[in-house]
């Protein structure tokens, strides 16, 4: 990633990185510094890291830079154990790939109008609300769950709870308002009724309320201190879902404002990992009736700054904690378009969510579907004639449009 | 002659590998085919502790190839990773 025409600081990476981690870097560098626009990394000809380009407007303070940037792969990145991804579902299905934002773009069907924001038409609104109902019939094969719309907002002490602050700090995004008080709300008037700058904040202070980075928070908050009774219960909910990426945003590949539909099961430890094990097993049908191509491998959350980062990535990869569903959307590149989780006891531990006589503490899973980028990597994969499309996904259209 | 030292190693790693763990298994006794993490014993991130004592007690480097599961669930696992690594 690099931005062109922009000052370019060459930055040593000492000691280097190992090859294998490279993108483990790559993730980290647009949040080193604001400044940061573009990067590009400088591989050795033994496959080592030992150089980053950073790109940014003015020249940067390189020493300043390559203090902070050194410090954060001492602690994030360089104990990593290169733990290569383990491919647990390949598509017998070959495509030719072409990244479809452009003709999208042409067509008036999607528009940018901010960062990592964008707004969608058809055929895009029509394919969202076609694979959401696709996952959700996928599930009720084997499942009845329980539906749920959740507020767009949620509580900052129940993500405090789950652990988001010291796991993703860098996507957190934080809601305030105006403090209720008169003489607030005049000097808002006087000094900002022709614009903001950060200095309002001064005016407000209040943080009880974030966006939410995903749905599944949600309902670990609702089913706080509760005891389920026996066996695995599923509760499903679709929102809109909020992460600052920096300048890693991209089309519809990856957004700061997008919507996922979450499947949780919460249970007995091997009835929960056999859900997301019978899950998995029809998604990968059903995208190979489809005819997508792609694959589904171990992965790893963004963990970002925390003390035992380079252990949590390490584990959650060993340990098939986190299974992500990638689909190609240009010849040489993909995107995870799903993923399919399991917490073991750490958020039921969070919340106090039991079940059972005794009561023992409850294992979660979870699975979350970015609905955006699935619809966009079934155009990229399919093309725009709806004439080529599956029979499967035409005919629900045209369900869809009775 | 061999075979007695492959032997006589095994049953060593196999202790050091037993002494180590036992702290962790919150008073419970474990059989060397038990899954201490399907237990409940210990936590995900017991895993990265294991690695770093396999490392350190028995001078070895884990390579790509040595993350399995498998290696790092059991005693076995582990007397198994240590063997294959040295």
């Amino acid at each position: 990633m690099s931005a062109a025409a922009e000052a370019g600081t060459v930055i040593p990476l000492d000691p280097p990185v190992p090859a294998a981690l490279a993108d483990e870097v790559g993730r980290r560098l647009l949040f080193v510094s604001p400044e940061i626009t573009g990067y590009r990394l400088d591989t050795a000809e033994d496959g080592d890291l030992r150089g980053v380009v950073l790109y940014s407007a003015a020249p940067l303070d390189a020493e300043a830079v390559a203090g902070k940037l050194n410090r954060l792969l001492d602690a994030d990145v360089r104990p990593q154990l290169a733990n290569p991804a383990t491919v647990v579902w390949s598509s017998p299905h070959q495509r030719a790939t072409t990244p479809a934002f452009p003709a999208l773009a042409e067509a008036g069907a999607v528009t940018e109008v901010g960062e990592g924001q964008v707004a969608v038409g058809e055929p895009l609104l029509s394919l969202l609300e076609f694979f959401d109902r696709l996952v959700l019939d996928a599930l009720a094969e084997d499942f009845t769950a329980t539906a749920y719309r959740y507020p767009t907002l949620i509580r900052t002490d129940a993500l405090a709870k789950a652990g988001y602050f010291t796991s993703f700090p860098q996507h957190l995004m934080l809601v305030t308002r105006l403090r209720n008080d008169v003489d607030v709300y005049r000097e808002f008037h006087r000094t900002y009724g022709a614009g903001l700058e950060p200095g309002v904040l001064a005016l407000g202070g209040n943080v009880d309320y974030c966006l939410p980075p995903t749905m599944c928070y949600h309902t670990f908050h609702q089913h706080e201190g509760r005891t389920l009774d026996p066996g695995v219960h599923v509760i499903t909910a679709r929102g809109k879902s909020f992460r600052f990426e920096a300048g890693y945003a991209t089309t519809l590949e990856r957004l700061w404002d997008f919507t996922i539909r979450e499947i949780v099961f919460l249970g007995p430890r091997d009835d929960v990992l056999a859900a997301r094990e019978t899950f998995m097993g029809r998604a990968f049908a059903l995208l190979d009736e489809l005819g997508f191509a792609g694959t589904c491998e171990t992965g790893n959350d963004p963990f970002f700054g925390g003390t035992d980062t380079p252990s949590r990535i390490w584990s959650q990869r060993l340990l098939g904690l986190k299974y992500e569903l990638r689909l190609p959307v240009a010849a040489d590149r993909d995107i995870a378009v799903a993923s399919f989780n399991f917490h073991d006891d750490l958020f039921g531990k969070a919340f106090d969510i039991g079940a059972g006589d005794p009561r023992e503490t409850v294992r979660s899973g979870c699975v979350g579907f970015g609905l955006e980028r699935l619809a966009y990597a079934f155009l990229c994969q399919f093309g725009l004639d709806e004439a080529q499309w599956p029979e499967r996904v035409r005919a629900g259209l045209r369900e869809d449009r009775r | 002659m061999t075979d007695t030292t492959a032997t006589t190693d095994t049953g060593d790693a196999r202790a050091r590998i037993r002494a180590f763990l036992l702290p962790h298994m919150s008073g419970q006794v474990i059989a060397d085919t038990d899954d201490y993490f399907a237990l409940g014993y210990v936590n995900s991130l017991f895993a990265m502790q294991l690695a770093a004592f396999v490392q350190k007690e028995f001078s070895i480097v884990l390579k790509p190839e040595h993350m399995d599961f498998d290696n790092f669930r059991t005693v076995d696992g582990l007397v198994r990773l240590v063997g294959t690594a040295a």
